[in-house]
């Protein structure tokens, strides 16, 4: 008798393990039709969640581009396929991909990513090579080869399908400087130091070394770019050390050291917009993006811009309060900046890549291509022929498109492979030289952070 | 007689085996979340990863980790952060404890109020506490930056340059967001810290401090050599869990500081995860973890070691 009872406890205790660890039923809505055998899910990761309404996200823009497009995606592909959307951090959806990838787990059949991300993923093995299938597709002759090129791997391989190009430039106060914003750097220097005489600032932008180092993609590599520097020597090896990033670097220390530039640049948390959105620092060089996340905006004259989303830095521009200029060059020099793709890549691993190739092609017509780049993409459509369309011929964009035109636009990251190693130790140099110990000896310390880099390969 | 034993005989081998079978799904969860994951650092410290798979680098891994320059300043940060959280936090949490076992009016309600910042996740602390000293906009900004009241130039504790080394490279005295990470740490810990002193404290008998008293003992005395001789156990355990906290802990780190300005906070853990899912170079967070994990037992065990000397003494 004891012994049975033992045995069904044991029994009893044995259900109880496999029913927790059984998978659960998949939760159906009530009154919901189940879905036709043969319609599958189309999973995709986005930094963007479409059930996030709130009116104050940062992510506003992207989150309602995907309540408005999924029920288009999935009226346009019923039968076919449902679009299932996981939405993930933006600085931590490159890590769990790869380590989804490397786990065996579960990834998504479209992954939208950064052109700054690919070479972790490709060392990483958890792109697919796209470029038989996209070499095919009748949209692949109309792109920027540009663009192209900066979605392709190590090997010549394809890795990600490139939508928009984010330019970097600089938004400006207009009235901040009543003689024009300054095309030389001299002259940013004159304007810092009349600013700091009326208690404002030049200018703010990424100075500290917070998420990895990305003020290194930001205005410290347009400095870099803009006195004819920057991070790459073309063969895979970190080249800092030169006489142009020294200049840049003694800039950047001038503007900082003099007081041109206010204390909470260094901040980090994308804090330094703070100094732009209450005009007391007269610049802001960052992304083309970054509209969509600066405000709400008082000008200098007073205006409110204060809807509190993107439209606040659209309205300031189209009224003129706003302008937007490229980074001030030496005299001889053009202006340089950092020109980055987004797009999506497909996972190895994806269960339906057809439904990842379905859905790029989908994206790439004239009805869908404009408006992702509007939206999720902020930046200048990677297919020529959208580019010549009206959405693109805004006051924002044509003053955009003056200053790309105007400038030496490059992917920051060059030849560099291994890049947000590069970015780290890059910021990190930067920062002790303009902000830590403006003593140091700016060629020793590129130098260090050059040869750690190379040391590493 | 034999067919009895023959009977018995399973019945013997399933109440022998019975103790196995009952502990074996604890020891399968074990190996599958410790001892695999454990395995499997050691493995992933010694390969380094290419598009086409892992390859064997042998001590490589480590290798590039003691050449990269912010690790040398990592062990420094480390080092300052949980000497001055470790204390802070004990030194505290003692002196609250004394208060409360003083049976004062609405202790109870002290003690739940107390008991707030241990309730709240690190990362939440974090983010308040820096927004509390975001340079030119934080709350207390305006009093910190203030020059008339922090001469000469006022203090932007998030950004502030570190001072200078008094010891080389060595990165003390600290910057002031290291000394605010600390406090910020330590204001989190203090809880729980003080609520196992504080219980540590009632099992002390009135009678022997009464009776030292008598004998002339002044406060400090009957805590030198009363209190603290008969809390060790618990003062060590204390000990343990705050360093073996300190040195793991990210959360607090990544969300107050980001391990800036510069390196100046940037701690192990910190390092580790930098290393591990920002720049995707799992070989050398690995190496990193498996250091990590060596200071972590030799931590332990130099711990036990004193407190077994210190047992034996009194």
């Amino acid at each position: 008798m004891k012994r049975a009872w033992t045995i069904l406890v044991f029994a009893l205790l044995l259900g109880f393990v496999f029913a927790a660890c059984a998978a659960p039923a998949a939760p159906s809505a009530p009154g919901e039709a189940a879905p036709a055998a043969q319609v599958r899910d189309f999973i995709t990761w986005y930094q963007y969640d479409e059930k996030n309404e709130d009116p104050a996200s940062d992510e506003r823009v992207g989150n309602q581009y995907l309540r408005d497009t999924i029920p288009q995606f999935n009226e346009a592909f019923a039968g076919k396929w449902r679009w299932v959307n996981q939405p993930k951090a933006w600085d931590r959806m490159t890590a769990e991909l790869v380590a989804a990838v490397q786990a065996g787990g579960d990834v998504p059949d479209l992954f939208e990513m950064g052109s700054s991300g690919l070479t972790e993923l490709y060392k990483n093995g958890a792109l697919q090579d796209l470029r038989e299938w996209a070499s095919a597709q009748s949209w692949y002759a109309d792109m920027d080869p540009n663009a192209l090129q900066a979605c392709t791997g190590p090997d010549g391989g394809l890795y990600c399908i490139p939508i928009a190009e984010r330019p970097h430039l600089v938004y400006v106060w207009k009235d901040r400087f009543p003689e024009g914003f300054p095309t030389r750097p001299e002259g940013y220097l004159a304007a810092g130091e009349r600013l700091k005489a009326e208690g404002l600032y030049a200018m703010t932008f990424f100075g500290s070394t917070d998420f990895n180092g990305n003020g290194a993609t930001r205005a410290v590599f347009m400095a870099f770019a803009s006195f004819g520097g920057g991070y790459d020597d073309g063969q895979g090896n970190m080249l800092l050390n030169r006489p142009e990033n020294v200049a840049a670097v003694e800039f950047l220390r001038t503007m900082v050291q003099s007081g041109y530039v206010p204390e909470i640049a260094f901040a980090g948390g994308f804090q330094e917009e703070e100094a732009f959105k209450d005009a007391s620092a007269g610049s802001f060089p960052t992304g083309l993006f970054g509209y969509r996340y600066v405000n709400p905006l008082t000008a200098p004259n007073g205006t409110k811009y204060s809807k509190g989303n993107e439209e606040d830095m659209l309205d300031a521009i189209a009224a003129g309060d706003v302008i937007l200029r490229p980074f001030p060059a030496p005299e001889g020099k053009t202006p340089g900046c950092n020109n980055e793709v987004t797009g999506f890549g497909i996972p190895v691993g994806a269960k339906n890549p057809e439904a990842a190739h379905d859905y790029i092609n989908w994206i790439m017509s004239p009805e869908q291509n404009a408006d992702w780049v509007l939206r999720p993409g902020a930046g200048f459509p990677a297919l020529l022929t959208t580019r010549a369309s009206e959405q693109f011929q805004t006051p924002f964009y044509r003053q955009a498109g003056e200053v790309v035109a105007a400038s030496a636009c490059r992917p920051w990251h060059g030849s560099l492979e291994r890049r947000p190693e590069a970015l780290r130790l890059i910021m990190g140099a930067v920062y002790r030289l303009i902000k830590e110990d403006p003593s140091l000896d700016i060629a020793t310390e590129l130098q260090r952070a050059q040869d750690e880099y190379n040391a590493g390969g | 007689m034999q067919r009895t034993e023959i009977r018995r005989k399973p019945r013997n081998r399933f109440r022998n085996l019975l103790p196995f079978w009952l502990i074996l799904p604890t020891v399968v969860v074990i190996l599958a979340i410790q001892v695999y994951p454990a395995f499997y650092t050691v493995w992933l410290s010694l390969h380094q990863r290419q598009p086409r798979g892992w390859d064997y680098v042998g001590v490589d891994n480590f290798q590039r980790l003691f050449r990269m320059g912010v690790f040398g300043e990592s062990v420094g940060h480390t080092i300052v952060f949980l000497i001055g959280y470790t204390t802070l936090t004990l030194v505290l949490g003692f002196i609250i404890a004394l208060l409360l076992n003083r049976k004062l009016k609405l202790s109870g309600l002290y003690i739940t109020v107390l008991f707030v910042p241990w309730i709240i996740a690190d990362i939440i602390v974090g983010i308040v506490f820096r927004l509390l000293v975001v340079p030119d906009y934080g709350l207390l900004s305006g009093i910190l930056q203030n020059p008339a009241i922090f001469p000469p130039n006022g203090i932007s504790v998030l950004t502030a340059s570190r001072p200078p080394s008094w010891f080389g490279g060595f990165p003390f005295p600290p910057a002031p967001a290291m000394i605010y990470l600390i406090m910020a740490s330590a204001w989190r810990a203090l809880p729980f810290i003080t609520l196992l002193l504080l219980a540590a404290m009632q099992t002390v008998s009135n009678e022997i401090i009464e009776s030292s008293r008598m004998d002339g003992a002044n406060g400090w005395q009957v805590v030198r050599h009363i209190l603290i001789p008969l809390m060790l156990p618990t003062l060590v355990v204390a000990l343990f869990s705050l360093t073996l906290g300190g040195m793991n802990g990210v959360g607090m780190v990544f969300s107050l500081t980001g391990g800036g300005p510069g390196t100046s906070t940037e701690v192990l853990s910190y390092l580790l995860y930098v290393l591990g899912w920002s720049q995707l170079e799992f070989g050398r967070a690995a190496a990193l973890a498996l250091l990590i994990a060596v200071v972590n037992w030799a931590l332990i065990l130099a711990t036990l070691r004193i407190t077994r000397v210190e047992e034996r003494s009194h």
